[in-house]
């Protein structure tokens, strides 16, 4: 594992050292053969994960959002190029810097066998987020926003704390590899109760569960590009892997305590998909969109089925390419003409054409085409919860119908249509902006060729 | 203040704490105390204003009356076990008044009310004094006595503390009593695990000396006092600004820093005295502490407060004050997180 942690680390000097034209040469170039390092990590075997040392091991569930992780920094740092290009140097350096420490504790934490040093890590990736957010994001409403992502995590997380230190004072060890094999079953007593609930509610504020989401269309709304990808992409997936480790300790309590969040879950996607056909800003319908993939995830995980798993896995990663290219398309367009709201640069598609085909395949990678691994998460994820209760694939269904309009919304209302007067003077689509999409889109179409690297440990 | 008169006056502050820490006659304790607060007088006053001169007063008073409380529990052992020794074995009415009494000393809630007047009138280097090296003889006292102590009087006041500590500094823009209620806090927290393990104790009082002795250094490097002079820290020296970021960061204990460590082990200590709900709401109050560091964060370096257009070409003179020790600190304050194994050699 250090062979991808002390690199990652080593690019911060590098970057201090560059010279002002190469610092993002430097830093785009070494992070890609870093993840081209982490695809080895895919190699899994298949009865037992690659214990590497006593601190860090990868397995099927941890390994693909490792990757995911270390492809995105260099997609952040391209996305990225065009509004630091009025910064001074030294503050583009320290943007860059931010962004590699968050990736630097991401890694760490994807990786982490000692459940309290997952906790720190996943703790210590709020600094650098609440700085991209508060110190480089554009609107005044980024204060506020920053708080918000700051406490609400906060709050859910420390009982986490208390939780763990429990579990390690009774268990005798938080060592993930060995609580696997040695976890009793817990009754579903009082004290018990609120262990769960303690154990969980962090990684329900961090999904987000439909009623603790207040923070994300704030934070993802305000981040600068870079932060809005690796909230979207990353940030949310600690939670969601955060969960599927720790209901390993939580059974069958789960299976009483899971209601509740079930149903937050399952109304809330209907919710948040039907917010998505009212938005005005862009970007904030990206985020409700992602409350709504994720709801799917969490509906996964407290299932607790094999295929469920499988699809909250693949919808992990797959959510994770399709909203950061989502952030990113959105971007090319805020960078035009400096305003998120949809309505004023429609009819893109006479304009940019090249741009709009990325706009219809992102988009058709979110309504979950088949054959995307979108659609094979999803239509895991749907028939678990089918046979779980078989009243919820009314939901489900009518979820899916949902997403198909807010994105078919989204698109029409982007790309087609008669372009407005002042969006004719635009500039044309750069090449960087070109080799983004296609680096988003292109992994996500190779991974339906073959989608068990990302259907996770029960394969 | 001339120098000779400036050492012999630290010297007997720094004798007293040491008498206190070191002595086991009770009457050496209560002398300890005496020299510590009638040389620190003179310190608290510094400047020659009636604040200054009101804030000593208020110290003097609350501190003679702690003494007295202490004294009085002092007789009281002497009564009960016929000897002046400082031992583990009190009586129960004679602990009962040390603990208040000690707590007065410390700022302990329901007897913190001096705290922010104190640290607010006197200047920057005295309120560091006050704020770091006055806790250590109270709280070495307290660990001496800790078996014998009451628990449900320092429970109380510990979590008290912590509450008060984090209410009442919402509600502040000066930089004096925002440490001052950061103080009290700090306080609670370390009351709070004295009678599980006075070691953890010891930890936090170490951890949280570095933290506010380097919080104060860079105040007194930029000669601020209030939020809106330190949020034209941008323009003075930059890079101040990114340590106030990490420096607050690390006092309202958010991992991976330092400030962490104490929280994390005094949380640990009290899961496996099963205590579950009070560290819990430690935890939960203690956010509202991180709130406000969160606020001169954003002030200073997040964001650039509204200043008038001269500001952004002032020039000043470079600080000649004797920064002395201040880049370890720095580390201290922010990188101990990986050490914390090292703890086991306490064992």
């Amino acid at each position: 594992m250090l062979k991808i942690i002390i690199p990652t680390a080593m690019l911060m000097p590098m970057t201090w050292l560059s010279k002002p034209s190469m610092i993002w040469i430097n830093s785009t170039t070494y992070s890609f053969l870093i993840s081209l390092v982490s695809l080895s990590y895919l190699n899994q075997l298949g009865d037992n994960s690659l214990n590497l040392s006593l601190l860090f091991f990868s397995d099927s569930l941890s390994a693909p959002l490792l990757v995911l992780t270390t492809w995105l920094l260099p997609l952040m740092l391209m996305a990225s190029q065009s509004h630091l290009s009025k910064e001074t140097l030294a503050r583009k350096k320290l943007y860059i810097t931010m962004l590699i420490i968050l990736q630097l504790l991401l890694i760490m934490t994807f990786t982490a066998t000692e459940l309290i040093m997952f906790y720190i890590l996943f703790e210590a990736t709020l600094i650098p987020t609440l700085i991209i957010i508060t110190r480089w994001g554009n609107q005044t409403e980024r204060l506020n926003a920053g708080l918000y992502f700051l406490f609400y995590t906060l709050v859910g997380s420390l009982p986490l704390l208390v939780a763990l230190l429990y579990i390690q004072n009774t268990t005798g060890t938080l060592n993930f590899l060995i609580i696997q094999y040695w976890a009793k079953p817990i009754s579903a007593t009082w004290s018990n109760i609120f262990l769960w609930l303690a154990c969980m509610m962090a990684f329900m504020v961090k999904m987000p569960l439909y009623g603790l989401h207040l923070w994300l269309p704030k934070a993802h709304v305000e981040a600068p590009i870079a932060g809005s990808m690796v909230l979207a992409a990353v940030l949310l997936k600690l939670g969601g892997y955060g969960m599927m480790r720790i209901t390993i300790l939580l059974n069958p309590t789960t299976n009483q305590m899971a209601y509740p969040f079930m149903m937050l879950s399952l109304w809330g996607m209907i919710m948040t998909s039907s917010i998505c056909l009212r938005q005005t800003d862009l970007k904030s319908l990206i985020a409700y969109s992602s409350v709504s993939h994720m709801a799917l995830v969490i509906v996964a995980v407290l299932i607790q089925t094999p295929w469920s798993y499988m699809g909250a896995t693949a919808l992990m990663i797959a959510h994770g390419l399709t909203s950061s290219v989502l952030f990113c398309l959105a971007n090319s367009n805020y960078e035009r003409i400096h305003s998120r709201t949809m309505i004023l640069a429609r009819g893109l598609q006479t304009i940019l054409p090249l741009m709009a085909a990325w706009w219809l395949l992102a988009s058709l990678a979110n309504l979950a085409l088949p054959p995307t691994i979108n659609l094979i998460a999803e239509l895991f994820v749907v028939v678990a919860s089918f046979s779980w209760s078989n009243m919820t694939i009314t939901l489900m269904g009518t979820n899916i119908i949902i997403t198909a309009l807010y994105t078919l919304y989204m698109l029409i209302t982007t790309q087609r249509g008669k372009y407005t007067h002042h969006i004719k003077n635009i500039n044309p689509s750069f090449t960087r902006e070109n080799a983004l999409m296609t680096l988003h889109l292109l992994p996500l179409f190779l991974l339906s060729l073959n989608p068990k690297i990302v259907l996770g440990p029960i394969y | 203040m001339k120098p000779p008169i400036l050492t012999i006056i630290m010297l007997t502050v720094i004798s007293g704490t040491m008498i206190v820490m070191t002595t086991s006659h009770w009457l050496m304790v209560w002398i300890g105390f005496e020299m510590n607060l009638l040389a620190i007088i003179p310190i608290l006053m510094k400047k020659y204003n009636p604040r200054a001169m009101e804030a000593a007063t208020k110290y003097f008073l609350t501190q003679a009356t702690a003494s007295m409380l202490l004294m009085m529990g002092i007789i009281i052992n002497l009564l009960h076990s016929g000897q002046w020794t400082v031992s583990k074995d009190l009586n129960p009415m004679a602990s009962i008044m040390m603990t208040t009494a000690l707590a007065v000393k410390l700022g302990l809630a329901p007897f913190h009310f001096w705290v922010p007047e104190v640290t607010q009138g006197i200047s920057l280097s005295s309120g560091l004094i006050l704020l770091t090296w006055q806790k250590i003889a109270p709280l070495s006292i307290l660990y001496q006595i800790s078996p014998t102590i009451n628990p449900n009087l320092l429970l109380a006041m510990a979590i008290m503390s912590v509450m008060i500590g984090g209410w009442g500094g919402l509600n502040q823009t000066q930089l004096r009593k925002i440490m001052a209620y950061s103080s009290i806090a700090h306080m609670g927290w370390m009351t709070a695990i004295m009678m599980y393990s006075p070691t953890m104790m010891i930890l936090n009082l170490t951890i949280y000396i570095i933290m506010t002795l380097t919080t104060f250094m860079l105040l007194m490097y930029n000669s601020t006092t209030t939020t809106l002079s330190l949020s034209q820290t941008w323009n003075k020296t930059p890079l101040i600004t990114s340590l106030i970021l990490l420096l607050m960061m690390s006092l309202g204990g958010l991992p991976p820093l330092s400030g962490f460590i104490p929280k994390w082990m005094i949380i640990q200590e009290l899961t496996k005295n099963e205590m579950i709900m009070m560290p819990t709401l430690l935890a939960m109050t203690a956010l509202l502490n991180l709130y406000f560091y969160m606020r001169l964060t954003y002030t200073t370096a997040l964001t650039m407060f509204p200043s008038n257009n001269c500001m952004k070409m002032k020039w000043r003179f470079k600080c000649t004050k004797k920064m002395i020790f201040l880049p370890p600190l720095i580390v201290m304050s922010t990188m101990l997180l990986p050490l914390t194994p090292m703890l086991s050699v306490l064992d």
